[in-house]
């Protein structure tokens, strides 16, 4: 069991930084998180070995992320710059890399939530494709093809920002 | 050579741009990427997007822990917690439980029924009553169509559901029915095992669902086991040993949630 807590502690760092790009709001993203502790932490009899604590762990916070969002009709509120991360990220061309990142955000923001819970899982958390299907129980089909259209919206909606570079190896 | 030109699944372009291919199964994407500057484009725009999505986002990786989200902590509370509650005496109306299942009272997973789960018990013994001894319609959408009940379902009662997946407890899924609850509509799902005997599972949408342990009730020769999860109240029942029964809650409740 206290194999079990450590783990569940290990998780967190990884489960803030999921919900915090799901909801854009620090403070509520930690209420997730706290909720989804609590919820693990009373379930934890039952968790059996069959999967990984951390897709576990998961799919409690997209479970309770998705009630939050039924119970408050919760309509995701306008990204400001504030909330954007202070230091400058690593690329070659900063301005660019910044412009990117608020458009970035932005796009986030308008993508229907089944796609961002998939990007997200796969682009930042970098789960497997299989393990982040069994997180959010979906086929593997579904969860490319939500993959393939999240990647293609944000790709329109960020076309003029990003710098058209081509891979030629 | 041409082998080569040949398109590769829309899987391996994601997961060349994601660094999820082996050498060989990347070998023929990069072929393909070098013949196909508009999707050579386009995957260098996925990398780029899992670049600024982990720049944008991944920083709150380093930061401290809040003292709230510290796990050891939220345990000690919940201990003390549930030693409060464990004290809450709920009327107990039906068959009070005993023998096998005293291990699973003193644990604190199972406490008597109240009235909420009573009523909703009753409806769901009532229906299996109906429903299970069905040869020709024991379900309205069959088991072979369990995406499009799983979806319809999951509509009608305006949450995500999932069709538990029972084979673990040696139940296969026979398929499931709208039904009229007392508070609205309410889902049943069938299941059978290898000698054709039907569980039921019968699930109600709650609004302020507080969670509940497992309560049982038993109405001869029926047993049910009722708990309430924070969308749903579910109520499995069946004529099996009560033990039996309760795995299969488990079982179903995991994977509810």
């Amino acid at each position: 069991m206290s194999q079990l807590m450590d783990e569940i502690e290990d998780c967190v760092p990884a489960l803030r930084r999921y919900a915090r790009a799901l909801t854009h709001d620090p403070d509520r993203a930690d209420d997730l998180v706290q909720d989804s502790l609590e919820r693990a932490i009373r379930k934890r009899s039952l968790w059996r070995p069959s999967g990984s604590v951390r897709s576990w762990m998961f799919r409690i916070l997209l479970n309770v992320h998705r009630n939050d969002i039924r119970r408050l009709s919760h309509s995701p509120t306008p990204v400001s710059l504030d909330t954007m991360p202070a230091g400058d990220p690593a690329g070659p061309d900063i301005q660019q890399g910044r412009l990117a990142l608020a458009e970035t955000a932005r796009a986030m923001q308008t993508l229907p939530l089944e796609q961002r819970e998939v990007l997200l899982l796969i682009a930042v958390e970098e789960m497997s494709y299989a393990e982040a299907a069994a997180v959010l129980s979906i086929p593997l089909g579904t969860l490319m093809s939500r993959l393939a259209r999240a990647r293609a919206a944000l790709r329109d909606l960020t076309q003029a920002g990003s710098p058209k570079l081509r891979s030629v190896k | 050579m041409s082998r080569n030109r040949q398109q590769p699944p829309e899987h391996d372009l994601h997961a060349y741009a994601d660094g999820r291919l082996d050498a060989a199964a990347r070998t023929v994407v990069e072929a393909y990427l070098a013949d196909n500057p508009a999707a050579a484009e386009e995957v260098e725009d996925w990398k780029q997007q899992n670049e600024t999505l982990c720049a944008l986002y991944g920083s709150a990786v380093a930061e401290p822990v809040p003292l709230r989200l510290d796990a050891r902590r939220i345990e000690w509370e919940s201990r003390t917690d549930a030693g409060r509650s464990g004290r809450m005496a709920a009327a107990a109306v039906l068959l009070l439980a005993a023998g096998a299942a005293v291990g699973w009272y003193g644990r604190g997973y199972l406490a008597l029924a109240g009235p909420a789960e009573i009523t909703l018990a009753d409806e769901a013994m009532t229906a299996h009553l109906v429903y299970s001894g069905e040869v020709v319609h024991p379900v309205e959408v069959w088991a072979r169509e369990k995406d499009h009940l799983r979806a319809w379902l999951s509509k009608r009662l305006s949450r995500p559901l999932t069709i538990p997946d029972l084979s673990a407890g040696g139940l296969s899924l026979v398929g499931g029915r709208l039904l009229p609850a007392a508070s609205g509509p309410a889902a049943q799902v069938m299941y059978e095992d290898g000698t054709g005997r039907r569980v039921t599972l019968y699930i109600i949408p709650v609004t302020d669902g507080r969670e509940t342990s497992f309560r049982h009730a038993a109405l001869d020769p029926l047993e049910a086991f009722v708990w309430t999860d924070e969308a749903i109240s579910c109520a499995l029942v069946g004529e099996l040993p009560r033990n039996r029964l309760l795995e299969i809650a488990t079982l179903a409740y995991r994977q509810l949630e």
